[in-house]
């Protein structure tokens, strides 16, 4: 019964998707050859011609995250903080701490290894996010990248996991830097998250004005949000 | 450096280092949020006049529209933005002494970013944008729902979970297909090249936005989740859920209905769909015996009523639906608030624990009088005002179906009144149940930090009923703001 | 086939979808549902992606070598889909602590058995 009025929703969005793209007008291929493909109207075709002059990034998709739709970026901060929140809280009032009942120490090799690997890790997520309006990557990753790293001292190396006073202190801290970044936009040229600092030349890596700041404070934000998820979800926090 | 986005930032600012504070001390968490709102409706208040006079254009990273995100401060965002400020506020004083156990600064957190992410909804105007802000709401309120981590709080945070994660993957979808279609995400400029496709591309992508959305706004065939979710919660959350966050939903359909695609005419079924969610409502808040899993059905019934005042897709039905929503969150969130200490008191939602109340809890009783009257719609309160507008807007074509579809609405109305005065009857003039604790008045009743927003709820919901003309002169720009497609797009883009 | 090269990429992305939400509403072990609402994204992120391909278009990232050349992919589904993934992650991470809390409390996460309320 259940599964028969299932298949039936299933089928009705099934009709309904494959109507939807019936004809030559979804997507940016299609977009190319009908009416509304100007870089006056088209978000895509603008940014890419334009956000290099405009932003100073090479990586358009920096820009368009960053400045563009840097409210977006905000609010998805925003979203991680508010579920990282959350789960705390939901997980907070549960058992008291499963991960005191004795677990089998990790062996030497393990140990040591996950000590090694892990500045790397860091220095490698910190790279990410550093050169995030150049190449591939950004703050998320970067943030990606490190709290992996957290969750290998979580497998790995209990007893010496980071510290959750100071992770939340770090998460607080680089939310609080990027809504200030963008109110002193606000302050400096009356619009939120303004590119006020010099554009520089492009491919340098100081350049791009707010881009590169704002990414290692969402790295750092998204490192520890991430970290602190992992810690508590596998009960250690 | 007075802008519209300071309603955004500076909330989300202090949302931010909550937890750095709760590090020094958790009871100064507790204030932050009462503080922030303070800060939300002095600025709403001091910006609403300039909106009214041309809505304010907000941009961000100092390009104009629509080329980076930009949001609308019009007479119906700075407005609903005032109504969450003050609800807000108001059930955040309360929240101060209501919560004590648990991870308080975690709750006052996640509170704020609530309220942060309804602003952010009524604020933006640009599609993605408020996703982005609805996701914060939905994704606070699961977490608040299982706040206190019982079994009935976590089942039906779960359920809530799930349905919300379903109407959030719709609702993108509709946008792959929106920027599939447009190349755009600004609702200005979709709005202005919506004509340019065939209908029933528009039609789908609609449908998928309109289903996402209608799952938070708690529309008829996407409300399961409701009655769980506002009758577990703690007093105060369902006091926000019922009263801002099922409006933000409703928001974000109106708007995407009447703005983007701008229908000036529905069909039928919106009209069925309202009466339909509202009998539904009604009914089943009839029959229950726990009292906040009745306001819950209650608040379904009173969505279905703004639903069918929108559905008029007339400027005097938006009026009304509006001021329904005005009504709707006070009253819903008085109620929710007095019977908050009277179940923590008597530790039962059953209604028949409550008899009695009127002796030992006074003024909470009052209140909560006060608000069942206002939501049934008896004069002086401000829901008769609120119920008036819409009858008025539905009979003013004198279409004979509509004629009928009032007196269904009457009929809802009925069975509301039967079941709000069953409970004041039985909070006043029964005895209480066996067993209950003895009277001593003084320390039965709720909190002064409790009775303090209560009583401001009851003596707005009062004054406005009185005067109406306070609140209704601002409700036709506001109605228009949402309706006035071409006026929209042109305060936008300039065009 | 050349219908097929052109539509591929949606009929993966919606084929994940309905098998997404086909786990969601049939299964009924909380785990296997949020592995379902993980696949539904999964679809939709892959449908945002494809909405701004562009055949044979690069990534949007410009470099000294090639500071102009061959047609770049639309970047700003792209930035949506970096949103998109990061709010499904959230979710996710919210729906299994409150599996945790839940198999703390039914000791089953057998939707079927939960029944405290109506579901």
């Amino acid at each position: 019964m259940r599964r028969a009025l299932s298949l039936i929703v299933l089928l009705v969005l099934a009709v309904g998707l494959a109507s939807a793209l019936r004809g030559p007008s979804v997507g940016a291929e299609a977009r190319r050859a009908s009416l509304i493909d100007d870089d006056e109207v088209n978000f895509g075709r603008r940014y890419n011609s334009r956000a290099v002059e405009e932003t100073g990034a090479s990586n358009v998709v920096a820009s368009v995250l960053v400045t563009y739709r840097g409210l977006d970026t905000l609010g998805e901060v925003t979203v991680l903080f508010v579920a990282a929140t959350g789960l705390a809280a939901l997980l907070h009032t549960g058992r008291r701490r499963r991960s005191e009942r004795e677990a089998t120490p990790a062996s030497l090799i393990v140990f040591t290894g996950c000590r090694f690997l892990f500045p790397l890790i860091l220095l490698f997520g910190a790279y990410i996010f550093a050169h995030g309006h150049l190449t591939p990557g950004g703050g998320f990753q970067g943030g990606a990248i490190i709290a992996s790293g957290f969750l290998l001292i979580y497998l790995g190396c209990r007893g010496r996991q980071p510290e959750s006073k100071r992770l939340s202190a770090v998460e607080s801290l680089a939310g609080l830097a990027f809504v200030l970044i963008g109110l002193i936009g606000l302050a400096v040229g009356g619009s939120f998250l303004l590119n006020f600092l010099p554009e520089g030349s492009p491919y340098a890596l100081l350049s791009a004005g707010i881009i590169p700041v704002v990414y290692v404070f969402i790295g750092f934000k998204v490192g520890s949000e991430l970290g602190g998820i992992v810690g508590d979800l596998s009960g250690a926090r | 450096m007075v802008s519209p986005m300071l309603l955004i930032a500076a909330p989300l600012g202090l949302a931010f280092i909550t937890p750095l504070l709760g590090l020094l001390s958790e009871r100064l968490t507790r204030y932050v949020p009462a503080a922030a709102m303070a800060f939300n409706f002095t600025l709403g208040l001091l910006l609403l006049p300039r909106v009214l006079r041309e809505p304010w254009i907000v941009e961000t990273a100092g390009l104009r529209p629509p080329f980076s995100i930009h949001l609308v401060a019009g007479p119906l965002g700075v407005g609903l933005s005032l109504l969450i400020a003050l609800v807000g506020l108001l059930v955040s004083i309360y929240a101060i002494g209501y919560v004590r156990e648990g991870p308080v600064a975690k709750y006052h957190t996640l509170y704020l970013l609530l309220l942060v992410g309804a602003t952010g909804m009524v604020l933006s105007a640009d599609l993605f944008n408020l996703f982005v802000f609805f996701e914060i709401l939905c994704i606070s309120s699961y977490a608040l729902v299982g706040y206190r981590g019982d079994r009935a709080g976590i089942e039906s945070s779960a359920k809530y979970l799930v349905q919300g994660a379903i109407g959030s993957s719709l609702i993108l979808l509709g946008i792959g297909f929106v920027y599939g279609l447009f190349g755009t995400l600004s609702m200005a400029d979709i709005a202005r090249n919506v004509d340019s496709v065939t209908p029933m591309k528009v039609f789908i992508s609609m449908a998928f936005l309109i289903t996402g959305f209608g799952v938070e706004a708690a529309v008829l065939p996407l409300n399961a989740w409701l009655p769980d979710a506002h009758s577990s919660a703690p007093s105060s959350i369902s006091a926000i859920l019922s009263g801002i966050a099922i409006k933000a939903g409703l928001y974000a359909v109106a708007r995407v209905v009447f703005t983007i695609y701008g229908a000036d005419t529905m069909p039928m079924l919106v009209l069925l769909v309202g009466i339909l969610t509202l009998l539904v409502g009604e009914m089943s808040a009839f029959s229950q015996n726990n009292i906040k899993r009745l306001l819950a059905y209650s608040s379904i019934g009173q969505i279905g009523l703004i639903v069918f005042a929108l559905g008029l897709a007339s400027a005097s039905g938006v009026q009304g639906a509006l001021f329904l929503v005005v009504s709707h969150a006070l009253a819903k969130a008085l109620l929710f608030l007095s019977v908050g200490y009277m179940i923590y008191r008597t530790g039962s939602m059953e209604i028949s624990s409550l008899y009695g109340m009127g002796r030992r809890m006074p003024v909470s009783s009052l209140c909560f009088t006060i608000g069942a009257f206002s939501l049934v719609g008896l004069p002086p309160f401000i829901g008769f005002a609120a119920k008036f507008t819409v009858i008025r807007a539905a009979l003013a074509g004198a279409a004979p179906l509509l004629t009928a579809l009032v007196a269904i609405v009457l009929l809802g109305t009925v069975v509301e009144g039967a079941y709000f005065f069953r409970i004041v009857q039985g909070l006043h003039f029964r005895p209480p149940p066996e067993g209950a604790a003895p009277e001593q008045t003084d320390q039965y009743e709720a909190p002064v930090s409790a009775l303090v927003p209560i009583c401001l709820l009851a003596a707005i919901i009062v004054a406005v009923g009185l005067y109406p003309g306070v609140l209704t002169k601002y409700l036709g720009p506001a109605a228009m703001d949402l309706l006035d497609k071409a006026a929209y797009i042109h305060h936008v883009l300039g065009v | 086939m050349s219908f097929l090269a052109g539509y591929v990429q949606y009929i993966g992305s919606f084929g994940l979808v309905l098998i997404g939400l086909y786990i969601v509403l049939v299964k009924t072990n909380l785990i296997k549902v949020i592995l379902g609402i993980n696949l539904i994204d999964t679809g939709v992120n892959l449908f945002l992606v494809s909405v701004g391909y562009i055949r044979m278009g690069t990534a949007p990232i410009f470099s000294q070598a090639e500071a102009a050349g061959r047609e770049m992919v639309d970047p700003v589904p792209q930035a949506l889909v970096l949103t998109a993934i990061v709010i499904g992650v959230s979710v996710v991470a919210l729906a299994l602590s409150v599996a945790i809390r839940l198999y703390e409390h039914y000791g089953t996460l057998n939707l079927c058995k939960i029944r405290e309320l109506k579901w």
